[in-house]
């Protein structure tokens, strides 16, 4: 309940009740104390902060949104304002409509994968083992690994005629596979990159709710005689269905607007199988120099984005309060 | 209190908002390119006061360059070379060296940008229609022009082959008039494309060099068989992705064999006309019986190493280019057993071929212009061009290099039989050229051609049908 407090405490107070507890603090010097107490200069210094985060974020977000509305074309020299037209234009384009559908796609097989997946690595985590230690700092290597880089090495591993994972399946009498070279397969090969890279964070958070589930119902579960899976079942499940929640949070946000794996891998390839909204974005800007209609594929990734987002953190913050009230 | 605050809040607010769209107006009607960069008549007006006013040239000792190359054989073999000129004019000189497709990416970036990060960077034709467009380009007529800054004597502009020399050049005129106008390149080298086969294959397998496509395809089937030692050999390799580079250059090389015209004199497009149609259908069927499955993504890069691994029989790609990589036995597993030979003929028995030009140019945003053109100047003399074909640099630009004696013996070596390579690359020299139209938005025209054409490799049919909805789409993008 912790979060949710200092969120209700920051909205019913906001900017005065933080001021208040610096003022109070006891250990303040007195000439220090004596400007902190000055509510305007608290203020004015509260605000600054909020005064750099919007025109460090909102004008660079505008300025894309208004060229979104523009023709501009890097090397024209004039650029006239179209309105809408490079949204009606993008809706109605075949490469467009199919890299919604594909980062879609992504997202939702990232998501069917990686979190199974993770809950199943984060119950293994959760044993007592003298290993333990071991496994889990070893599991979560592939997050310190910069995605450009997984996905470079990944590309090397996938070559259909020299990768090593090609020849390991041939060498135990499985054919090999077409990985990154073939459309049909591009997509889901990115996905086991992406897996690979952060399936660990998934874990993790997985694993920070499993063990803070409470022992004393566990201790209770047993005492009453359930099992070890009906534990899981309907003791743990239920607990971490905010846990869940919040790893879907990161990752479709992630997923929607993923890049760092595709353009070192396929660059949007092979024909547009894996080219995504953001590598389309980019391909617009900066192979074609068309920033009007970049932005504005950009502009509708983030539209997509945010509504997505919204509506789980919406569901996260209900489902947290629900499961404590369970508890 | 507190209503102050807001007051004072509400205030601060309003003024940032003013502020934003003060300056977003200010973006919108007038923070285009060309005001950050100036057009390029501006720039040759810029740089006229300095041919008239100076009388001795303005020292660069102590300036420093920042070039952005692209990973090419050229870049190998200049690198060696860079302390001699920096020793030479006490100018320092920074190399950046990226693969292609991220290379010109970050050119734009940077072009488009105007701070002008680096002073020089690797182009060709095909993109400094947009980046002359632009206004990004230094034009270098006044270096090149200027007593101070050129000894015309020693540069021998005549030297240059003129078809290469011309590609340099253009007039603004989107669709019209290359060779024509202010010259914003100078040239590095050049490539065509021919026919790299591995003789000892075809004669094991009593496969005759292919005169045709269709001979192509005969022969792409019986060369792709697993050897006696089990490995897979395949009958051809050439670069197979969605890039541009598929109808302009090593497929363009067929496809202008079979005389398709992207735009003809009339304005009409060509990219689905039957000769289009058929030259796709076949170029399709030989990648698809005679190379592996991943042929489909295949880049230069890759058809370069493919073929020098030994895996393949023939190579359709620039093998002038490659040649110095396949003969040299410490980066090619087949440098005692490759030959070349002319690109087949079309079905009328004519043969054209797409020509690659590697050139230089000046960003036109770069405070070290002297220096630069100082550099270009060194680059492309008599006597530094020499060491870099002599390191791997092909094909040569100037008449002297091809003549140069040490060159000639390096490629008299070359190919199944003495001289064979510089037999080969002379002939494909006289119907190499650009028959594209100069347009800023060339790219991505052909980026959807080789989009249709991958299309109906993934697909296993449907050409026609995707060639004319590429064309249908290209037609729309023309008229935007």
């Amino acid at each position: 309940m912790t979060e949710l407090r200092l969120r209700h405490s920051f909205q019913h107070n906001f900017p005065y009740k933080p001021i208040l507890m610096i003022s109070n603090s006891k250990h303040s010097a007195r000439s220090l104390t004596a400007r902190l107490s000055d509510d305007k200069f608290q203020y004015y210094l509260m605000f600054l902060p909020a005064l750099i985060l919007l025109v460090g974020i909102m004008y660079p977000f505008i300025t894309g949104v208004y060229i979104s509305f523009t023709n501009e074309k890097l090397y024209l020299p004039t650029v006239e304002f179209i309105g809408f037209g490079n949204y009606v234009n993008l809706i109605s384009d075949r490469v467009f409509q199919q890299s919604v559908v594909t980062v879609i796609k992504y997202t939702l097989l990232v998501l069917v994968i990686q979190i199974p997946l993770g809950f199943a690595v984060a119950i293994l985590l959760d044993e007592t083992s003298p290993l333990q230690k071991f496994f889990r700092s070893s599991v979560v290597l592939p997050l310190l690994i910069p995605p450009i880089i997984a996905g470079l090495m990944w590309k090397t591993m996938m070559q259909p005629e020299a990768g090593v994972i090609n020849w390991a399946l041939q060498s135990i009498g499985l054919p090999a596979f077409s990985w990154l070279s073939n459309p049909k397969t591009a997509l889901f090969s990115i996905v086991i990159i992406d897996t690979w890279v952060f399936m660990p964070f998934a874990a993790l958070i997985l694993l920070a709710g499993l063990q803070s589930v409470s022992h004393e119902i566990i201790e209770a579960s047993k005492i009453d005689g359930a099992s070890t899976w009906q534990i899981l079942r309907f003791v743990k499940l239920p607990w971490m269905t905010p846990y869940i929640l919040l790893v879907m949070v990161f990752r479709v946000a992630d997923s929607l607007k993923t890049f760092e794996l595709i353009y070192p891998t396929t660059r949007g390839g092979p024909l547009n199988a894996t080219r995504v909204m953001h590598v389309l974005g980019y391909e617009e800007a900066f192979r074609w120099a068309n920033m009007g209609r970049a932005m504005a594929i950009i502009f509708m990734l983030w539209l997509i984005s945010y509504i997505v987002s919204n509506r789980l953190v919406k569901t996260w913050e209900k489902s947290s309060e629900e499961t404590k009230g369970e508890f | 209190m507190y209503s102050n605050n807001y007051k004072i809040l509400q205030i601060i607010i309003s003024l940032l908002i003013v502020f934003m769209i003060s300056t977003l107006a200010a973006c919108a009607g007038g923070a285009t390119p060309t005001e950050q960069a100036p057009p390029p008549e501006a720039a040759e007006e810029q740089a006229e006061p300095a041919q008239e006013e100076e009388v001795q040239a303005p020292s660069t000792e102590g300036a420093e360059l920042s070039l952005l190359l692209i990973s090419h054989p050229f870049v190998d073999s200049l690198e060696p070379l860079i302390p001699e000129f920096e020793k030479e004019t006490g100018i320092k000189v920074n190399l950046e060296v990226l693969a292609e497709q991220p290379g010109f990416e970050k050119i734009l970036s940077d072009l488009s940008s105007g701070t002008g990060t680096y002073d020089l960077f690797m182009t060709d034709p095909l993109h400094n229609w947009q980046y002359a467009s632009g206004g990004w380009l230094e034009p270098l007529d006044g270096y090149l022009d200027d007593p101070n800054l050129t000894d015309a004597v020693a540069y021998d502009v005549d030297d240059f082959f003129p078809g290469i020399w011309g590609a340099g050049k253009w007039n603004l005129e989107p669709m019209t008039g290359i060779g024509e106008g202010q010259l914003w390149a100078v040239p590095i080298n050049y490539e065509t494309y021919l026919l790299a086969y591995r003789p000892s294959i075809l004669a094991s397998q009593g496969v005759e060099i292919p005169k045709t496509y269709d001979d192509v395809l005969d022969a792409a089937i019986k060369l792709t068989y697993v050897d006696e030692d089990g490995q897979e050999v395949y009958g051809v390799i050439t670069r197979f992705d969605k890039y541009w580079d598929l109808p302009y250059l090593t497929f363009g090389t067929m496809l202008q064999s079979y005389g398709v015209e992207m735009i003809d004199e009339e304005g009409n497009l060509g990219i689905c006309t039957p000769e289009s149609i058929a030259a796709t259908e076949l170029f399709i069927d030989i990648i698809s019986q005679g190379s592996p499955e991943g042929a489909g993504a295949f880049t230069w890069y890759e058809a370069l190493q493919g073929f020098a691994s030994g895996q393949y029989a023939m190579s359709l790609d620039e093998a002038d280019l490659f040649a110095p990589v396949y003969e040299n036995p410490e980066e090619s597993q087949v440098s005692d057993d490759v030959g070349y030979a002319l690109t087949p003929l079309g079905p009328d028995g004519g043969r054209l071929a797409g020509a690659w030009i590697w050139q230089m140019s000046m960003n036109s945003a770069s405070e070290n212009k002297e220096a630069a053109w100082q550099f270009l100047q060194w680059l492309t003399s008599k006597d530094t061009l020499v060491k870099t074909h002599l390191g791997g640099n092909m094909n040569p630009v100037r008449l002297s290099s091809w003549e140069d004696p040490d060159v000639s013996a390096m490629v008299e070596a070359w190919g199944e039989t003495p001289g064979q390579y510089r037999e080969v690359v002379s002939e494909m020299a006289k119907v190499a050229g650009i028959r594209f139209p100069p347009h800023p938005e060339l790219t991505r025209w052909l980026d959807r051609w080789a989009e249709a054409i991958q299309q109906s490799y993934f697909d296993g049919g449907n050409v026609e049908e995707n060639l004319c909805a590429a064309q249908a789409d290209i037609e729309k993008m023309m008229g935007e």
